[in-house]
């Protein structure tokens, strides 16, 4: 194991999302909070409770969550895509880095981004609903699990992406309805059949509530649902090696 | 006799359209340089390629530094360096930014009096804090250079290391290559500047349509197919040469004599010895020294003889 060369990939990433704090931090931020002053109080007001909690407050887990996933996903989808149009692919697959460096260098420096907006999303909600966390290690293992397996499914969009095109198309046609269909603005327990089972299969639903049962409290999630995501996180981990390991797209 | 740092055994690479390596062997000694000549498209960046990962070979082994690739890909490649063809740099870091960033993937802690030593040595040290995308084409070129030997390969590939650079950095780099052997780094070198080739090479590949045609000691090689190719002007006509020079000829106004020096003639010093000993009144001597260009292009259109 390269461990030198992993801290310094994990750096790199690092570093490279801070030169442009303006574009990867601020103003996902600044949109994520926008979401929760639009929905939490304009539209939200007439709501009342979800679940024995204001709707302001049901929101900010879902909010936090997609403050994670989205820039988990695109740090590491384009950070990778970039390597590979801008040609400095190649200093890494000349270097002693194997697929778990890679894998871990990236996903890791993703995970950087994606929890940093998703903390600061939250920290900006506080100021409106005060400080509340129900089970931290519940939280925190939630946080975690959704920032893993969209930093790595942004690898492997990343890795397979070869025009911008491409590249664009997974926010757009994936990340976007999956989010906005994963219950992040409504409880999906509440949604009437065959809806309620169909959105079960969604994955974000099963992050949404792991992280509302962990900040909020509330008797959502399952651990079939941990289950399902575990299993998710597996099976991406599994591909993203496999397309490092025989450098897809990447070796000729 | 220096271990072989790279062992290259029937090597191919087939795509679906192409063999852009057919059967491909080479031993590459610790130390010596090794000049891989050919035209565009013979495959001479396939085969760096196969070497240092980049590229995925179809049959065939490859032994890098007493490694087998197939066992281990990743473990050999701690002391290998790449100069690639193509110009690459990441926007968002500095010239010595770049340099820690390479020193760290080869798994070395920071070191700034390397990266220090190698700004110099590539007059790059002016430039250290400006960012890769300010630099010109050279700059970057010479910043290709320094972050394939920042971490201090025993074994570096220079594929087309000097392509649109001015004659500055040509003249540094081969400098440089020669200190770098002198310290014991064993350099394969691909080029289309035959000049580099012959000024710096211990020794010759010559491939072409995935083939390699020639290995040979580049003084052995010259020796062989070289020529040098002698003109004497006279001052007056001359009815008859000498049989000392009856390999050469005189031109039709009797006042030129041309000779050429191959493999299996005799040499330059001795024809012209030949012509003063039979006080032909000579005027002006000439003579075009053998050329690796000349080599290279008897050997592509096959009068070379493989070895």
């Amino acid at each position: 194991m390269n461990v030198i060369g992993t801290k310094t990939l994990l750096q790199k990433e690092v570093r490279r999302f801070l030169r442009v704090p303006g574009q990867t931090v601020l103003q996902p931020l600044i949109s994520t909070t926008l979401y929760f002053v639009v929905f939490g109080y304009t539209l939200g007001g007439r709501q009342g409770e979800v679940n024995g909690v204001s709707y302001v407050s049901f929101i900010v887990p879902g909010l936090v969550f997609l403050g994670i996933a989205n820039n988990a996903f695109l740090n590491s989808s384009s950070s990778f895509f970039i390597t590979k149009i801008q040609g400095t692919i190649v200093d890494l697959l000349v270097a002693p880095l194997g697929a778990t460096e890679l894998l871990i260098g990236f996903v890791s420096g993703a995970m950087v981004r994606g929890l940093l907006v998703g903390l600061l999303t939250w920290a900006a909600a506080l100021v409106f609903t005060g400080w509340h966390l129900a089970h931290a290690a519940t939280t925190l293992l939630f946080l975690l699990l959704s920032a893993y397996v969209f930093a790595v499914l942004g690898l492997i969009a990343g890795i397979w992406a070869e025009k911008f095109e491409q590249i664009n198309f997974f926010p757009t046609f994936l990340m976007l309805p999956l989010t906005f269909l994963g219950g992040v603005f409504y409880s999906v327990r509440a949604l009437p059949e065959p809806f309620r089972t169909i959105s079960l299969f969604n994955p974000v639903v099963h992050m949404v509530e792991g992280l509302r049962a962990g900040m909020l409290g509330l008797e959502e999630g399952s651990f079939l649902g941990l289950g399902l995501l575990v299993g998710l996180a597996m099976v991406a981990t599994a591909v993203a090696h496999r397309m490092l390991s025989v450098g897809y797209r990447m070796k000729s | 006799m220096a271990a072989p740092v790279l062992e290259v055994s029937h090597l191919t690479k087939k795509y679906p359209k192409l063999t852009a390596l057919e059967d491909v062997s080479v031993s590459i000694d610790a130390g010596e340089i090794f000049a891989l000549l050919g035209p565009n498209g013979a495959g001479k960046t396939t085969l760096i390629g196969a070497i240092c990962g980049l590229v995925r070979k179809t049959s065939g082994s490859i032994k890098l530094l007493g490694v087998d690739l197939d066992h281990d890909a990743i473990t050999p490649r701690r002391d290998v360096g790449l100069v690639p063809q193509e110009i690459n740099f990441d926007p968002f870091f500095s010239v010595r930014e770049s340099l820690d960033l390479q020193l760290g993937y080869f798994g070395r802690p920071p070191d700034r009096a390397r990266v220090d030593e190698l700004l110099e040595a590539l007059s790059l040290t002016s430039k250290a804090d400006q960012p890769t995308r300010a630099l010109s084409g050279g700059m970057k070129r010479r910043l290709l250079i320094a972050k394939a030997l920042v971490h201090r390969p025993k074994l570096v590939f220079l594929d087309e290391p000097t392509a649109g650079v001015d004659v500055e950095l040509r003249r540094d780099l081969w400098t440089y290559v020669r200190k770098l052997r002198s310290e014991g780094t064993t350099v394969v070198l691909t080029t289309h500047y035959l000049e580099e080739a012959e000024e710096l090479a211990d020794r010759v590949g010559i491939i072409d349509k995935g083939k390699l045609l020639l290995l040979e000691e580049k003084k052995a090689l010259m020796k062989r197919l070289g020529e040098r190719r002698l003109e004497v002007k006279l001052r007056d006509p001359v009815a008859t040469i000498p049989d000392g020079a009856s390999a050469g000829t005189l031109s039709d106004d009797r006042r030129t004599y041309v000779f050429v020096e191959r493999a299996g003639t005799p040499s330059c010093a001795d024809v012209l010895g030949a012509l003063y000993a039979a006080h032909l009144p000579v005027a002006e001597v000439s003579m075009a020294p053998s050329k690796l260009e000349d080599v290279l292009i008897r050997v592509l259109r096959g009068n070379g003889g493989v070895s």
